[in-house]
């Protein structure tokens, strides 16, 4: 393997894949590496559309902000007036009216309530898109990858949007320290007490539905507790609640004080010793490894490589980058089973491509189309198990979209797909003009990066040396021939645009 | 109805709960599965109400006080035209057609139908439905893509089990095979005849590799040959019957024309949208119905006149029925247990083949369910597709016996 290819590798699983210029300067693995992680320090808060005025500043759990928040988040009127998808959401003119956003909603009139429905898919949809171009443009790509990782691993799903913010950027804030404390702080979030009904768990009638998901989900997995320690932990976890500003509150009126027999241990145990305890088994260290393992190197874990690795996270103490570095240092990462054998993910797909080739949208609302059309939307994850990602992404038609979206972004070629009602749920009830999308899509791309790249190269060996900067598997004989033919017929101007459009549309293009 | 055949319908859905089947039967079943494994020409429509459907508004129980008690403006007055079915049930005045098809003897009412520990959101009610999992169990796989699984060799195409449309639901996933969505056999054509894409299309994947990059260009080439299939079929039955305007009866006039070109897939989905009626419910719902009525009208003539209505079964459901109380704005909120319709030549017994829901005994206003919806998929598996029910749905439900 050449050391262009290790680090492409690199920066496509560490990140959301490389630009020419990260490839063109020549490096190490280890410098990058490095780099990576000097880039991802700094903390930066993903920001939601602005508060209405009048009202209080979203509390961020997430406090101490480092830089400015991102202005580009904010979805602007005139965006949404140019486009027929959401009629009627956005921006400044929702906030305007937004003071339903605070009050319950079964005290709010039918018209109160359907104006609600517009604010929170404006919302979303502004908080998705926010993070997508995040992901395709910030420097700190270690960071915002593992938070992409732990929002597929803490998936939740709740209908509102600030709790939803609030918790990614908890996530975004933990994502490369320890385990524990992550754990502990999502275990806190207002959106994760919600969606696990913990808010509904108190003393009388302890409802088990996040003890019950914080072990089999979130640390020990599935058959390495029993329904006694499940109903146990739960009556520790009694008391967990929000408040209606998505503030933790310890309500201790609800809460069960008597003691508990929970893996093995008594006592009268509230939450913090329950996670406590369940970060003292090993098998904790070993879930989490192989769950990191499976999504950063291969979805076939290798025993003899997660036992040493888990214990290592387990001796740190959970330090998580600490992990990273030796699974991103070892020389098993960059062997050949481990290189462009695993299939994007819809969001590392479109980030990849927005990254690599510096692609922006006029209208940034059609990148949730493609993520919905795809089958992964950021924030919607189908369950609390998150995406279950692999072969699953692949099927007849969610790959024609695959192979398609390169003419669409690159050549403003139509797409087409009326979504499912159920991708909507966030406000369901859409008729099917609102679900259909039916357009081109107006881009800008940065190909002169790409150009500089192939400088060097004599024409006849551009498509092969393109093929080896943006493919992370060899190209097959036959493709590279196809994409050759297709580059040939294009005028002088176009061809190296035609060029790239092809390699992105080729099964090839899919992994990583 | 004879009242044996309830009691023994009953019988059989208590015994599903406790999973109460003897062993040697499971011996047995075992011994047959071989040949059950061909589907005999027989195929599944299933029809998915998307938003929750209000089963109370649709076979309505209208001779019970408690009904118009909890719903004293949304209730449904035997006077404003029910289409009485007998035992006091009778369907929503939009549903003429489906009565029609009721009177003939080709329409099997189940009520009351759920699950343990049942969840009022949408989407995850709705992949309760699809996947066929407990409600605190998280499954990646829906149960007719675990069904193509189960029965299709390698030589199996992705069009053994059809979606009628453009994205593909949980489902229709399998682990190894996974159904095909299309909106028209024509559109989806036009799709893999963009030229370069159906250059790619042509490459063979090794066969041998079993490689990501293999399962992708297999998945492409399954594709490619699928929608020519699928789209000269297709020419060869053009529907004659008048079908609504609407995207459900388009929908389902494609799923006529495939069939009665001969199409050989297994497994048809579409699905019905816009049930989530807590506001205004009656008109809602009404126009809906009526939708859902005639559309299934003109699709059992159109098969009928065909041939193929004898060895069609329609499975209809929503992922959760509405509470009981209608809510302030005339309309109702989520709920739990209802009604799944059967359609099809083929059902060997029809009309009401359960109890009524019981409205004197709520679990905090909602229904309880009295026979799980995977006793149906397990009837559906079994007795009528010929599968292994049991792998496919991860365990034994008790199936209703005689239905199909």
């Amino acid at each position: 393997m050449t050391s262009q290819q290790q680090l492409q590798h690199l920066y496509w699983r560490a990140g959301f894949g490389p630009r020419p210029q990260d490839v063109k300067a020549g490096s190490s693995p280890r410098k990058v590496w490095h780099q990576l992680l000097q880039n991802s320090q700094v903390f930066e808060p993903l920001t939601g559309p602005a508060p209405p005025p009048n009202e209080p500043q979203l509390v961020m759990s997430a406090a101490p902000a480092a830089g400015t928040p991102q202005s580009s988040m904010i979805t602007t009127p005139d965006q949404t007036q140019r486009q027929g998808m959401i009629p009627a959401a956005g921006g400044a003119a929702q906030m305007q009216a937004g003071s339903v956003g605070q009050m319950r909603r079964r005290e709010l009139t039918p018209a109160q309530r359907k104006q609600r429905n517009l604010e929170i898919r404006s919302a979303f949809y502004a908080m998705n898109t926010g993070w997508l171009n995040r992901m395709a443009t910030s420097p700190a790509q270690l960071r915002e990858k593992l938070t992409f990782f732990w929002h597929g691993h803490f998936a939740c799903r709740v209908r509102q949007p600030e709790a939803a913010l609030q918790l990614n950027n908890t996530i975004r804030r933990l994502a490369l320290g320890k385990f524990s404390e992550l754990l502990l702080a999502v275990s806190q979030e207002a959106a994760m007490l919600q969606f696990l009904n913990n808010q509904q768990n108190r003393k009388q009638r302890p409802n088990e539905n996040f003890a019950r998901e914080v072990m089999e989900l979130f640390t020990l997995g599935r058959g390495h507790y029993t329904e006694q320690d499940v109903k146990e932990a739960a009556r520790a976890f009694t008391g967990w609640g929000a408040d209606a500003q998505n503030r933790f509150v310890f309500r201790a009126k609800l809460h069960d004080d008597g003691p508990k027999t929970f893996l093995g241990h008594t006592g009268n145990f509230g939450g913090e010793d329950i996670l406590r305890i369940i970060l003292e088994q090993p098998q904790t260290a070993e879930f989490i490894t192989t769950k990191l393992y499976r999504f950063f190197v291969n979805d076939t874990p290798n025993p003899a490589h997660i036992k040493l690795l888990a214990q290592e996270f387990y001796k740190s103490q959970y330090n998580i980058s600490g992990l990273l570095e030796r699974i991103f240092l070892a020389d098993w990462f960059y062997a050949a089973p481990n290189v462009g054998t695993r299939i994007k993910s819809p969001v590392e797909l479109l980030a990849g491509m927005k990254r690599t080739f510096g692609v922006q949208l006029a209208d940034d609302r059609p990148l949730v189309v493609f993520q919905k059309a795809l089958g992964q939307t950021l924030f919607q994850p189908p369950n609390v198990a998150g995406w279950p990602g692999g072969r699953s992404w692949i099927d007849s038609s969610s790959l024609l979209y695959r192979l398609q979206l390169p003419s669409v972004l690159f050549k403003n070629a139509e797409f087409r797909v009326a979504l499912k009602d159920d991708e909507n749920d966030i406000a369901p009830q859409l008729s099917r003009a609102d679900r259909t999308f039916q357009q081109s899509v107006q881009t800008t791309v940065k190909l002169a990066p790409v150009r500089e790249l192939l400088a060097q190269t004599p024409a006849p060996q551009q498509a092969a040396q393109l093929a080896d900067f943006v493919l992370q598997t060899p190209i097959r004989p036959d493709s590279l021939a196809l994409v050759q033919t297709a580059a040939a017929s294009a005028p002088d101007e176009s061809r190296l645009r035609t060029l790239v459009t092809a390699l992105l549309s080729l099964p090839e293009y899919q992994l990583m | 109805m004879p009242t044996s055949r309830r009691d023994f319908l009953k019988a059989s859905v208590l015994a599903s709960s406790l999973l109460f089947v003897p062993k040697f039967l499971h011996a047995l079943d075992r011994q047959g599965l071989q040949p059950l494994r061909n589907s005999n020409g027989r195929r599944l429509v299933v029809v998915q109400l998307g938003g929750g459907n209000d089963g109370l508004n649709t076979i309505i129980p209208y001779r019970n006080d408690e009904y118009y008690k909890a719903r004293p403006t949304l209730g449904i007055r035997e006077q404003s035209g029910i289409l009485t079915l007998g035992q006091d049930l009778g369907f929503n005045p939009a549903m003429t057609q489906l009565k029609g098809l009721y009177d003939q003897g080709k329409v099997g009412i189940l009520n009351a139908v759920g699950y343990p520990n049942p969840d009022r959101s949408h989407f995850r009610s709705m992949d309760v439905w699809q996947s066929a999992s407990d409600s605190d169990k998280y499954v990646g796989t829906g149960w007719l893509g675990r069904y193509l699984d189960a029965t299709c060799s390698d030589g199996h195409l992705p069009y053994t089990g059809l979606e009628l449309d453009d994205t593909l639901s949980l489902a229709m996933k399998g682990n190894l095979r996974k159904g095909l969505s299309l909106k028209n056999p024509e559109k989806f054509h036009q799709l893999t005849q963009n030229r370069f894409i159906a250059q790619v299309s042509r490459e063979k994947a090794s066969a041998a590799s079993g490689s990501e990059l293999d399962y992708l260009y297999k998945t492409l080439a399954e594709t490619a040959s699928s929608a020519e299939y699928l789209y000269q079929t297709s020419k060869v039955y053009k529907s004659g019957v008048a079908y609504p305007n609407t995207e459900f009866g388009k929908s389902l006039k494609t799923t006529a024309e495939l069939i009665n070109s001969g199409i050989d897939s297994r497994v048809f989905y579409v699905s019905l949208t816009g049930f989530d009626t807590h506001v205004r419910q009656q008109e809602q719902q009404g126009r809906l119905l009526g939708d859902l009525s005639s559309g299934l009208g003109s699709f059992t003539e159109d098969l009928q006149k065909a041939g193929n209505l004898d060895d069609t079964l329609i499975l209809v459901f929503s992922e959760f029925g509405r509470r009981v109380s209608q809510n302030a704005s005339n309309g109702t909120d989520h709920g739990t247990a209802n009604n799944v319709l059967l359609l099809g030549g083929g059902l060997k017994q029809q009309g009401i083949l359960n109890a009524a829901p019981d409205l004197l005994n709520l679990d905090q206003g909602d229904l309880r369910y009295q026979l799980d919806f995977r006793s149906i998929y397990a009837t559906v598996l079994r007795d009528w597709l010929g599968a292994d029910d049991q792998l496919i749905l991860g365990r034994e439900f008790a199936r209703l016996p005689g239905l199909v």
